[in-house]
C-alpha cells in the first residue's frame, strides 16, 4: 500500500515514515502543502495523511483542491489544536477521518488501514474471497482454513490485488503501490511474485485466483461462490 | 506560564440587572416626567391661588360698591318728616321694596334704635328684621363694610354709613344696607370651577407635551439601550453610531471597547493555537520516540508524557473558551449539530448510522467555536458508543440558576448507556467508562467545563433509545 504523508514537522514526519515503512507501507513524504499537492496529483495513493497546519498551502485547501480534481484518495487529517471547528472544516473539505496530535503510531496505523479497507469496500479488517481469507491487521493469509506463508512483498501484491478485486491492475500500478519510487521498475519481478503467489495459493491450479489479462495486467478472480 | 482561569460559578455569572430591573428604580423618562408634573402642578396651583384671591377681592370690592350705591340712594331718597324720617315711595332700588329679595336696609338713630326698615325686611320673616347686625356703628362721616354676623341666618354683606342729619336738628343716623352673600359666592364658585378646569387642562397639556418631548429626546438613549440588549442576546455585532452629539462619544468608545474585546479574544485564541501547535507536536515526537526505545523507564516516561498531553489538551480547551464580559453571538443549535453529525458520518461510515435531527430554530448565546467543541464531543461520544441510532434535539429548558432562559440540547444513542455509578466519572478528565474505544477521555470533561463557564450544565441520563442521553443546557440566544 502506498501512502502520502504531508507533514512539515521533520522529526514527526520521519517517525511516521519509519513506522509505516516498518509496517510494509510504501511512503512518500511531503514537507508542505504544495509539494503534497504535486505528489497527490502524480501518484495514485491508497491513502494520504495530511497535517492541517502546513506551510505554502494549508491542509484544508490541499484537500479541497484534491476533491475538486476528483481525487478520491482517502485522507486522514492531523490536527494539533484538536479543535472541533478544524475537524469539521477538514471533514467538510473532504477528509475521511482525523487524528489529534499527539497520537499513538498504532492508532494512526489502525485508522489508515480502516480508511484503505473502507475505500476498497470492506467493512472488516478480514477480507474474504471464497476460500481465501486475508487478515489485513495481522497480515495473515489462509486458503480454505490452511495458513499460507507469504513474504512481505508477496503479501503486498496479494493485498493490493484483493483490495482492487473488481478491476484489472496493471503491472505498473502494482509496482507503484508496492515499491518505493526509486525502485528499478522491472516488470519481470512482478511476474515472479505473481507466479509464486499462484503456486502458494493454488498449488493444484484449480481455482486460478489471479488471472492474467493480456496486454493489461492482472485481475483478482476469486469470488464468494468459489468454495 | 499558567493558563488556568479563575473558575466562575453560575451564580457569579448571573446577570445582576435582571433582578435590578424589577426593583423600584425609576427610568429616566419617569424621573423627568415626575419632576415636570411636580413643577407644573406647583406653578399652576400657585397661579390658581393668586387668581382666586384676586377674583375674591374683586367680587368683594364690587359688592361694597353696589351696597355703597344703594346706601347713597337711600340717603338721597330720605326726606325730612316731622321730627322723623321719611322715604320716597320709589327707593331707586326696586329690590328694597320686594320681600325676601336678598337686599335689605334699615336706619338706626344714635341710640341704636331702628327708625326705618326697608319693605323687603318688613315683609320677610328674616331674623334680620328682629335683630339688627351686631356691628359697632361707624362714627359720623365714616362707613363700614363687612360681613354681618347674624347668627342662624344667611351670611350677608353689610354696609353702614353714619350721617348727622342737620336739617332735623342734628340727628345722628346710621344707614345700613345688607345684601345676601349667596349670589357673590356663586360667582366665586363658578369662577373657581372654570379656573380649575382651565388650569387642569393646561397641566395635562403640559405633561403630554413633556411626554412627547421626552420620548423624542430620549429616543437615542432608548435606541442605545435596545441595541445593548440585542448585543447581549447576540443578534448585533455593536451598538451602531447613529447617535446625537451628546451620546456619540459614549457610543464610539463603547463600540471601540467591544471591537477591542473581540480582537483580544481572537488574539488570545491565536496565541493558544500557536501554543497548542508548538506543544503538541514535540509531545507527539517524544511519545513516538518513547515507543521505539527499549528502556526500563519507558513505561514511566510514557505515562508522564501522556499525563502532560492530557493536561495540555484539557487546559488549552478551557483557556480557549470564550466567556468574556462582552456578549457573544447567538448560534442556532440544530444547524451546528447537523454539520457535526454530517462530518462525523464520514468518519463512522462503516457503522452506517441512522441520525435523527429534530427541527428547531432555538439558538444559544455561546461562541461558535465553543458550541462546536461541546456538541462535537457529545455527538462523537454518541457515534462512538451507539449501535445504530443517534438522536439530537433541542428544546426550551427550565431557566438556569441565574434566572436566564436556557436551551437544552439532548444527544441520545442506542448503545449500552453509562451506568449511574460511572456518570460523574466520565465527566472527569482522562476517565472513560470503557477502555475499548480510542480517545483521550477528555471530551465530556471539556464539554462540562465549557458549559459551566457559560452558566450552563451537562447531565447524563438514560435514553429511551436504550443508551445514554447527554443533556447540555446553555443560555438561550435570540
Amino acid at each position: 500500500m502506498r501512502v502520502l504523508i504531508v507533514e512539515d514537522e521533520a522529526l514527526l514526519a520521519a517517525q511516521v515514515d519509519k513506522f509505516l515503512r516498518d509496517q510494509d507501507f510504501v511512503v512518500d513524504m511531503a514537507g508542505d502543502g504544495e509539494e503534497g499537492l504535486y505528489y497527490a496529483r502524480e501518484v495514485n495513493y491508497d491513502a494520504a495523511v495530511i497535517d492541517l497546519g502546513l506551510p505554502k498551502l494549508d491542509g484544508i485547501a490541499l484537500i479541497q483542491t484534491l476533491r475538486r480534481e476528483e481525487n478520491r484518495t482517502p485522507v486522514l487529517i492531523l490536527t494539533a489544536r484538536g479543535d472541533w471547528r478544524d475537524k469539521v472544516n477538514g471533514l467538510e473539505a473532504g477528509a475521511d477521518d482525523y487524528l489529534t496530535k499527539p497520537f499513538h503510531m498504532e492508532e494512526l496505523l489502525a485508522r489508515l488501514k480502516v480508511l484503505i479497507r473502507r475505500a476498497a469496500g470492506y467493512a472488516s479488517a478480514v477480507v474474504e474471497h471464497g476460500p481465501l481469507r486475508l487478515d489485513t491487521s495481522r497480515k495473515e493469509v489462509s486458503m480454505a482454513g490452511k495458513r499460507v506463508e507469504l513474504t512481505a512483498f508477496e503479501y503486498r501484491v496479494l493485498e493490493y490485488l484483493a483490495m482492487n478485486a473488481s478491476r484489472v491492475v496493471s503491472k505498473m500500478e502494482l509496482t507503484d503501490h508496492i515499491y518505493e519510487q526509486d525502485f528499478e521498475r522491472d516488470s519481470n519481478v512482478i511476474e515472479v511474485f505473481v507466479g509464486r503467489l499462484r503456486r502458494k495459493l493454488d498449488p493444484r491450479g484449480e481455482l486460478k485466483p489471479i488471472r492474467t489479462i493480456r496486454g493489461q495486467g492482472y485481475r483478482f478472480a476469486l469470488t464468494a461462490e468459489q468454495r | 506560564m499558567r493558563f488556568s482561569r479563575t473558575p466562575r460559578t453560575p451564580t457569579q455569572l448571573a446577570e445582576p440587572s435582571g433582578t435590578r430591573r424589577g426593583a423600584t428604580r425609576l427610568g429616566l423618562q419617569s424621573r423627568l416626567l415626575t419632576i415636570t408634573a411636580l413643577v407644573v402642578g406647583t406653578c399652576l396651583g400657585g397661579v390658581g391661588w393668586v387668581l382666586d384671591r384676586a377674583f375674591n377681592a374683586a367680587v368683594l370690592a364690587g359688592a361694597e360698591e353696589q351696597l355703597r350705591a344703594v346706601a347713597y340712594g337711600l340717603l338721597s331718597a330720605a326726606e325730612e318728616g316731622e321730627g322723623d324720617l321719611a322715604f320716597a315711595t320709589e327707593l331707586g332700588e326696586p329690590r328694597l321694596s320686594q320681600p325676601d329679595s336678598g337686599l335689605y336696609a334699615y336706619v338706626q338713630d344714635a341710640n341704636g334704635r331702628v327708625i326705618w326698615r326697608s319693605p323687603s325686611i318688613i315683609a320677610s320673616g328674616s331674623a334680620i328684621a328682629a335683630q339688627p347686625v351686631l356691628v359697632k356703628r361707624p362714627a359720623p362721616g365714616e362707613s363700614f363694610f363687612g360681613t354681618a354676623e347674624a347668627t342662624g341666618d344667611t351670611a350677608r354683606f353689610a354696609m353702614a354709613y353714619t350721617v348727622i342729619w342737620e336739617a332735623v336738628g342734628s340727628i345722628e343716623m346710621t344707614f345700613w344696607v345688607l345684601a345676601d352673600q349667596f349670589p357673590y359666592r356663586r360667582q366665586i364658585t363658578e369662577f373657581r370651577r372654570s379656573i380649575a378646569l382651565g388650569l387642569a387642562s393646561a397641566a395635562a397639556a403640559f405633561v403630554l407635551i413633556e411626554l412627547a418631548a421626552l420620548r423624542w429626546g430620549l429616543a437615542p438613549v432608548r435606541r442605545m439601550a435596545g441595541r445593548i440588549r440585542r448585543l447581549e442576546a447576540g443578534s448585533r455585532p455593536d451598538i451602531g453610531d447613529d447617535y446625537p452629539r451628546e451620546l456619540s462619544g459614549l457610543a464610539r468608545n463603547l463600540n471601540r471597547f467591544i471591537h477591542n474585546e473581540k480582537a483580544n479574544r481572537e488574539r488570545y485564541r491565536r496565541a493558544m493555537d500557536d501554543l497548542a501547535h508548538s506543544l503538541k507536536t514535540p509531545l507527539a515526537v517524544l511519545k513516538n520516540a518513547l515507543g521505539e526505545r527499549q528502556s526500563a523507564n519507558r513505561d514511566m516516561m510514557r505515562d508522564q508524557v501522556e499525563r502532560m498531553e492530557t493536561t495540555v489538551a484539557h487546559q488549552l480547551s478551557r483557556a480557549a473558551a470564550v466567556h468574556a464580559a462582552i456578549p457573544v453571538d447567538s448560534i442556532a443549535v440544530m444547524p451546528a449539530s447537523a454539520r457535526i453529525a454530517k462530518a462525523l458520518k464520514r468518519v463512522y461510515a462503516e457503522k452506517d448510522l441512522v441520525v435523527e435531527l429534530a427541527h428547531s430554530d432555538l439558538a444559544v448565546r455561546v461562541d461558535e467555536r465553543d458550541l462546536l467543541e461541546m456538541l462535537g464531543n457529545l455527538i462523537e461520544n454518541a457515534f462512538k458508543y451507539t449501535h445504530k441510532r443517534v438522536r439530537i434535539c433541542a428544546h426550551e429548558a427550565p431557566p438556569a440558576a441565574d434566572g436566564n432562559e436556557a436551551v437544552a440540547i439532548t444527544v441520545e444513542d442506542d448503545g449500552d448507556g453509562i451506568p449511574p455509578g460511572k456518570r460523574h466519572l466520565v465527566m472527569q478528565r482522562g476517565v472513560r467508562a470503557d477502555t475499548a474505544t480510542a480517545g483521550q477521555g477528555i471530551g465530556l470533561a471539556v464539554a462540562l467545563d465549557l458549559a459551566l463557564l457559560y452558566g450552563g450544565r451537562l447531565e447524563i441520563d438514560d435514553s429511551d433509545l436504550g443508551g445514554a442521553a447527554l443533556r447540555l443546557a446553555l443560555p438561550r440566544g435570540r
